[in-house]
């Protein structure tokens, strides 16, 4: 694994453990938190690609909204209660990675 | 008499609850969740888009853990009351394996390790 998935790994691995102490956890294993980001990289990716498949079925190139929502639920995720998530109270914001380097393609 | 429920289009609140992204900062960083999504062949052109994703992963992730809180609390509620007034909940396999289990993921401890 080079730095960058090292590094991107690591945000997701804060973001995971943000969203758990927001629930409510205060103490976490590092097996159960590592899972959980497991997940996430696997769903981050799925969306992704499921999305695509959307867009390029209808004969476009840029993803609109509609085609990441069908990936949604496709995923079995509830997309009515999103916005309902989005404006909870009390969520925890990350200062996102400031890139000091353009990265090697 | 049966109730006539209006027909209505799924995802048009949606479609215009994204447009309110625009200022809306999620946990992820919208760079990570970007580099996934163009990892998949998906080249987000529009920020709220990306916003969108990480909200619905964060969502995923939350409601796991909401379920492992209610396991945890079920149990802890019970039987170890751990170090006095210093309870903090702790997330455990335990805890997250029925979790899991309820959305059709099955995990398994990997053998031999502590």
């Amino acid at each position: 694994m080079d730095s960058l998935s090292k590094s991107r790994r690591k945000a997701l691995k804060v973001s995971v453990a943000a969203l758990c102490t927001e629930v409510g956890f205060g103490v976490a294993e590092e097996s159960a938190i590592e899972t959980l980001t497991e997940m996430l990289q696997s769903l981050l990716t799925e969306i992704g690609k499921s999305s695509k498949a959307y867009t390029e079925l209808s004969g476009r190139t840029e993803v609109m909204v509609t085609d990441v929502l069908t990936a949604l639920i496709d995923q079995g995720i509830h997309i009515d209660s999103i916005p309902a998530y989005a404006n909870r109270g009390g969520k925890t914001v990350l200062i996102s990675p400031v890139q000091t380097a353009a990265p090697p393609i | 008499q049966p109730v006539k429920q209006e027909p209505r289009a799924p995802g048009v609140p949606l479609v215009e609850f994204v447009q309110q992204l625009d200022d809306y900062t999620p946990t992820i960083p919208d760079s990570v969740t970007a580099h996934y999504l163009s990892r998949a062949g998906f080249e987000p052109t529009d920020p709220r888009i990306v916003r969108l994703v990480s909200l619905a992963a964060q969502k995923f992730v939350s409601d796991i853990a909401n379920d492992a809180l209610q396991h945890c609390k079920m149990k802890g509620g019970v039987s170890n009351k751990n170090k006095g007034k210093d309870k903090k909940l702790v997330l455990t396999m335990e805890d997250l394996s029925p979790a899991l289990a309820e959305y059709g993921i099955n995990v398994k401890k990997p053998l031999y390790y502590t």
